[in-house]
């Protein structure tokens, strides 16, 4: 293979490697690209590649101008535009493949080399991890690789070399990259293209349905990062909180739809206790406005660009949908007490139940309420009632429950007595309501784990969780986990239900179960330094960046200005060393140029380019006419001569001659 | 200038251009080997490199209007690149050393080739350097070794006769990624020596005259003693064909008694029959009598013949040899009538 590759023609090898660079970044984005488009891609691709080995002439215009008509006809089709970054993405990566089966001149190789560094581009919109930065910094080299080959017209050097000079080229210019990123100031967008928002990354839902969350917990993807100062709190108490639902309608749970009037609805009430635990949280972008922040929170988080606002059941809401990573300061206490103390009307929402559903469950609650020890019994105690229930039951939590049928709640109390969070609580709220206790779902994240490498709470999408809200007279509503009864370990402890490993990982986990725990933590860390440092730098960061330099109040003219000053001060540097350059000499030419002007000072006449031996000479002349003692100089004037000549010089000898230099006897006068 | 040929149609700012080229070019001053350093070469961007700049902004504008900032270090770091390439690519002909090899004399109409070294004492190699005479586009491509030297040769064509300057001579690189044209122009003080164009079907030789001072009269006296060989001419009897020789070189030769003793070769301006109106005029008729006479002369010396030039004012006593030949071939290439 790597034979044929050495036989082959230069044009053909050089051809190969492009393509090969074209296809590496292509590729993360195929998922992302319409089928057609990634298949068009590729079948370019490898027909490029079979003329080039076979070295065959490329197809004629009429096959170009054919193709390229039906690729935008597709692309219309596929997005019903050509504007916008999804239409644009699919469009680039098929005019790239297409250009490819056009490369006759010197321009055409120029084009494809330009629309592959906005295929690299395109790559971000996707994905801007640090596993495609580093992919696409790899397929950026390529494309300099090969048009820095295209620059060595004489026979057929090799890749490598150019690969060398494409790699320094990149690595000096990664300080010009460097302060550039840091200073240029980062300014809103320039204009907004319609329906063009990035598409949904998964998350939590707005909904909740049986089976939606299963997806979610099998997703180990980062939902946010958390650095507490101080002690974290407990795991017990992390709970992030998400949306509240209310509404029931037999399959879904949805936020809350009153049919009450607006002045009824309950208002949050919520007065915070004990000890404030204040954190920082580094939020990826979840497309919701919903900004995690541990239960309960009283004051508003400052978030850059969003405006925030509580709603009555205490989640924290952006004006807009968070569609970039953010990263906010936010104050909570654990220790909470939050909704109305006495009976309300708007409570009424909270025990709405569907009717036709979960008839078992009804009847269920139906014989708690009529059980003799529970006669006259606080809230409190039949929350209890049901918790012990669900611990001595028979219950189990699992991650694969299987599709659950119409009376969810029936199957999980009575049939399958099994499920994940959600099953378990939308069954619990289930019963209480049917008890007559107020009672409501409440999504979110809870629990997560300390990185150790550089101490951030990374918190996964497999840590969404669904608990429950029981209200209780004189005391507003109180957190019920369900889940806890029927999994102890599921929640206040580190260890978690893990989603079935792959093979890999299973013998990884079984040499050394430490070892995979410690290299996801190195990756985290790493990804989570990639977050904070170049995904979510800022403008706000950019100006703090200012204000450590001494700026009193900086704006981004500030910014504009100190990018000004560093280019004129390169400029200068350059010009220095241009200067310097010119003046650059050979250390022996000045060493014998200095020697030269110490005997002119001295006041022997001689010209400018004579050399060691000449001097000697006069030299020798002037000692035998009675004038000073001249022979040390004279010979070092030839042992200078020696070194010059000499088959091999080391730069050691004239290091010696140059001290022997400033030790010579120069003479003050010569007569 | 030798190359420049007049424009057929006039356009003043074409005109214009080749008269800043000219006024250029002529005020650098001629040297046979030059050092190139930061006064001499010079640097633009080429198409590719605006067409580069024009990527660089549309990318950054991506990286604004959707906030990537992963959009904006691949931007700058691309531009990163760009500036570093343009400082290699200066690089790439600063320091160079460019030495002429004297060319050898020429035939008008003959590609003259100039050969030229390339030294560095850099310790990488140079990628890429292309030199060619200005104002053309055959361009010769090499590679200068780390702490060594390459050569290249370039070819001109001189359309006149006469003692020419070489033409000036321009060294371009646009390595390593295509958006600068890093260039330098370099006049050589070195001359070439131009022959008049051999005719390409010349008559043949003229016949001898009588030796200064000899019996004028006395025509061929049938010794049987053979001297040397001249050109077969009409009437020659067929027993003085020379078979054996005119075998080797396809060429009909006569044995030549006696001949050489009491007649002279010479080539005349005046025998050429086309010096009636050549006269003192000079013009196109005596560039194409002194044609024939360079086709003579290399007849004549082929057939290791003695002969003489004589020109206006000018006359090179018979002889044969190389010397000889080429001494008579520079009085060609420059006579002035």
């Amino acid at each position: 293979m790597f034979n044929a590759l050495k036989t082959l023609p230069r044009e053909a090898r050089d051809t190969l490697f492009l393509l090969a660079v074209i296809a590496w970044i292509i590729a993360p984005q195929v998922n992302n690209l319409p089928l057609w488009c990634s298949a068009m891609a590729a079948c370019i691709l490898l027909w490029r590649a079979y003329l080039a080995v076979r070295s065959f002439a490329l197809p004629s215009r009429w096959w170009l101008t054919g193709l390229l008509v039906l690729a935008t006809g597709a692309t219309y089709f596929t997005h019903r535009t050509l504007a916008g970054h999804e239409a644009g993405t699919t469009y680039i990566v098929v005019l790239l493949s297409l250009k490819t089966l056009e490369m006759r001149t010197q321009r055409d190789a120029f084009v494809i080399f330009f629309l592959g560094f906005f295929t690299l581009l395109s790559n971000f919109f996707v994905s801007q991890s640090l596993p495609i930065a580093l992919a696409m910094l790899l397929g950026l080299l390529g494309l300099l690789t090969a048009l820095v080959n295209s620059h060595m017209p004489v026979g057929r050097p090799p890749l490598l070399q150019a690969a060398k000079t494409a790699g320094w080229m990149a690595l000096l210019g990664a300080p010009i990259m460097a302060v550039l990123f840091v200073l240029f100031p980062r300014i809103a967008p320039l204009w907004g293209v319609p329906g063009d928002t990035p598409g949904a990354r998964s998350g939590l839902s707005a909904s909740m349905q049986v089976g939606t969350i299963a997806s979610l917990a099998l997703d180990e993807s980062v939902a946010l990062r958390v650095r507490f100062n101080g002690a974290p709190p407990p795991s017990s108490d992390i709970y992030f909180r998400g949306p509240v639902l209310t509404t029931f309608d037999g399959r879904e749970w949805r936020p809350l739809r009153s049919a009450g009037l607006p002045s009824q609805q309950l208002s949050a009430e919520l007065e915070v206790q004990g000890p404030t635990v204040s954190y920082q949280v580094t939020l990826e972008p979840n497309n919701r406005p919903w900004i995690m922040v541990l239960d309960a929170t009283a004051s508003r988080p400052e978030l850059s660009g969003y405006r925030a606002t509580m709603t009555p059941d205490l989640q924290w809401i952006a004006d807009h949908p968070i569609t970039e990573l953010v990263r906010y300061s936010a104050k909570s206490n654990t220790a909470f007490r939050h909704g109305p103390q006495g009976m309300a009307a708007g409570l009424q929402d909270y025990l709405n139940l569907p009717a036709n559903y979960n008839p078992r469950t009804l009847q269920l609650a139906r014989e708690l309420r009529r059980d003799p020890r529970y006669a006259g019994a606080t809230t409190e105690t039949l929350v209890e009632a049901v918790m012990q229930r669900l611990r001595t039951g028979g219950y189990t939590y699992t991650l694969e429950p299987g599709v659950y049928g119409t009376h969810t709640a029936d199957e999980f109390w009575f049939d399958r007595k099994t499920g994940f969070c959600e099953h378990i609580a939308s069954s619990f709220v289930l019963l209480m309501r049917a008890m007559n206790i107020p009672a409501r779902v409440v999504t979110g994240y809870q629990g997560g784990q300390m990185n150790t490498v550089d101490g951030f709470w990374t918190v996964r999408q497999s840590d969404a969780h669904a608990w429950a809200e029981v209200w209780m007279a004189g005391t507003g509503w109180v957190r019920v986990d369900p889940t806890s009864a029927v999994a102890p370990s599921r929640i206040g402890s580190l260890v978690r239900l893990e989603a079935p490993r792959n093979v890999i990982a299973q013998a990884l986990a079984r040499v050394n179960p430490q070892f995979t725990v410690q290299l996801r933590a190195l990756w985290e860390a790493a990804n989570n330094s990639w977050n904070q440092w170049v995904l979510n730098y800022s403008q706000s960061k950019q100006l703090d960046l200012l204000r450590n330099l001494g700026f009193e109040s900086p704006s981004w003219e500030d910014l504009t200005y100190l990018l000004i000053a560093l280019v004129v001060a390169a400029s200068l540097v350059g010009a220095a060393w241009t200067l310097w350059e010119r003046h650059r000499q050979d250390p022996w030419l000045r060493l014998l140029h200095g020697a030269t002007a110490r005997l002119r000072r001295a006041g022997l006449a001689l010209p400018d380019s004579a050399p060691p031996r000449q001097i000697a000479t006069l030299l020798q002349d002037r000692t035998d006419n009675d004038g000073p003692d001249l022979s040390a100089i004279g010979h070092w004037l030839l042992r200078m001569e020696a070194w010059r000549y000499a088959p091999h010089s080391h730069a050691q000898q004239l290091a010696t001659l140059q001290r022997e230099f400033r030790s010579l006897p120069w003479p003050q006068r010569i007569p | 200038m030798l190359t420049a040929l007049p424009h057929p149609v006039w356009h003043p700012l074409q005109h214009f251009r080749a008269r800043m080229n000219q006024w250029f070019v002529n005020r650098i001053a001629p040297r046979d080997t030059v050092t190139l350093t930061q006064r001499n070469v010079y640097i633009l961007p080429t198409a590719p490199g605006f067409m580069l700049g024009a990527t660089l902004l549309v990318l950054l504008v991506a990286s604004i209007n959707y906030q990537l900032n992963l959009g904006y270090v691949l931007t700058f770091l691309l531009t990163g690149s760009a500036v570093v390439g343009m400082q290699v690519c200066h690089g790439t002909l600063r320091g160079i050393t460019m030495h002429l090899i004297a060319p050898d004399a020429h035939f008008a109409g003959a590609n003259v080739t100039i050969g030229v070294n390339l030294l560095s004492d850099r310790r990488s190699v140079r990628y890429g350097i292309g030199l060619a005479v200005l104002g053309t586009q055959h361009w010769s491509w090499t590679d200068v070794p780390a702490q060594g030297s390459a050569k290249v040769q370039v070819a001109f064509q001189p359309q006149r006769r006469g003692l020419h300057r070489v033409p000036a001579l321009t060294a371009e690189t646009r390595f390593p990624l295509g958006t600068f044209r890093v260039w330098t122009v370099w006049r050589p003080a070195a001359q070439v020596l131009v022959y008049p164009a051999p005719e390409q079907h010349p008559p043949p030789l003229p016949p001898g005259e009588p030796r200064a001072g000899g019996q004028a009269t006395v025509q061929r006296q049938s010794t049987g003693e053979f001297d040397g060989i001249r050109p077969y001419r009409r009437g020659d009897p067929l027993k003085l064909v020379v078979w054996k020789k005119t075998a080797k070189t396809d060429e009909l030769v006569s044995r030549d008694a006696q001949q050489v003793q009491r007649f002279e070769l010479w080539l005349d301006l005046a025998h050429t029959g086309l010096s009636a109106t050549a006269g003192t005029s000079g013009g196109p008729a005596l560039e194409q009598a002194l044609s024939r006479l360079c086709a003579w002369v290399l007849l004549a010396d082929k057939q290791g013949l003695h002969y003489g030039l004589r020109l206006a004012g000018q006359e090179i006593a018979p002889d044969s040899g190389e010397a000889h030949k080429k001494n008579c071939l520079q009085a060609l290439a420059l006579a002035h009538v």
